[in-house]
């Protein structure tokens, strides 16, 4: 699934660190997110979408 | 200031892996030491009854351990995919520990290979899982 999670934080200059921070989970899975390795539970895009303040179409799209 | 690495959950299992896994591995080598021992010395010494069904129990209690704290870990974290990586080390200790076992256990029902001692087939499953979680956190560093 692709997603535009690097692009989003780029732009509000945070590092996979401090996204984790906010979502209380570990580095290493933002980054397996963000490369699409892995794909995050219900909840964990809800937050995602509220930390962005968008929704989780917005950010995650199930075209190839 | 520093940041954590982990979750509550995840130092949680380190501390249980570390403090209950990890002394009964090494108690149950002693054990197995010392039995070897007490075999070599006093001829035909070899537990029965009561004592070899609690020896033997003794033995199983490292892995009937991390299959316990293994299960406590995904029961409290919260980081999914922690829980997936954790999950696929399981998968990987085990699959490579019954296939080893299957494999020994053939080769010794078809007289390749003598009796053999396959209470240590907890180390493959202990070296495939670390190993697995270790390629696994390389992968997603």
């Amino acid at each position: 699934m692709k997603n535009r999670l690097r692009v989003l934080r780029a732009e509000r200059e945070w590092s996979q660190a401090d996204l984790a921070e906010k979502l209380e989970v570990s580095r290493q899975s933002v980054n397996a997110i963000e490369t699409g390795k892995f794909d995050p539970s219900l909840p964990l895009a809800f937050k995602l979408a509220r930390l962005f303040e968008t929704t989780i179409e917005a950010i995650f799209s199930d075209e190839p | 200031m520093e940041r954590r690495v982990g979750s509550p959950a995840k130092y949680r299992f380190e501390d249980r892996a570390l403090f209950v896994v990890v002394p009964l591995f090494f108690f149950v080598i002693a054990m197995d030491v010392v039995l070897g021992f007490l075999e070599s010395h006093y001829h035909h010494f070899h537990p029965s009854g009561v004592l070899a069904l609690v020896c033997a129990a003794v033995q199983s209690l490292p892995i009937v351990a991390s299959i316990v704290i293994a299960g406590l870990y995904l029961a409290e974290e919260t980081d999914d995919f922690q829980k997936t990586v954790l999950v696929q080390s399981l998968l990987w200790g085990i699959g490579v520990t019954l296939a080893v076992a299957t494999f020994c256990g053939s080769l010794e029902k078809y007289g390749q290979v003598q009796r053999m001692n396959l209470w240590s087939i907890q180390l493959v499953f202990f070296a495939v899982a670390v190993v697995s979680t270790l390629v696994a956190r390389w992968r997603y560093r």
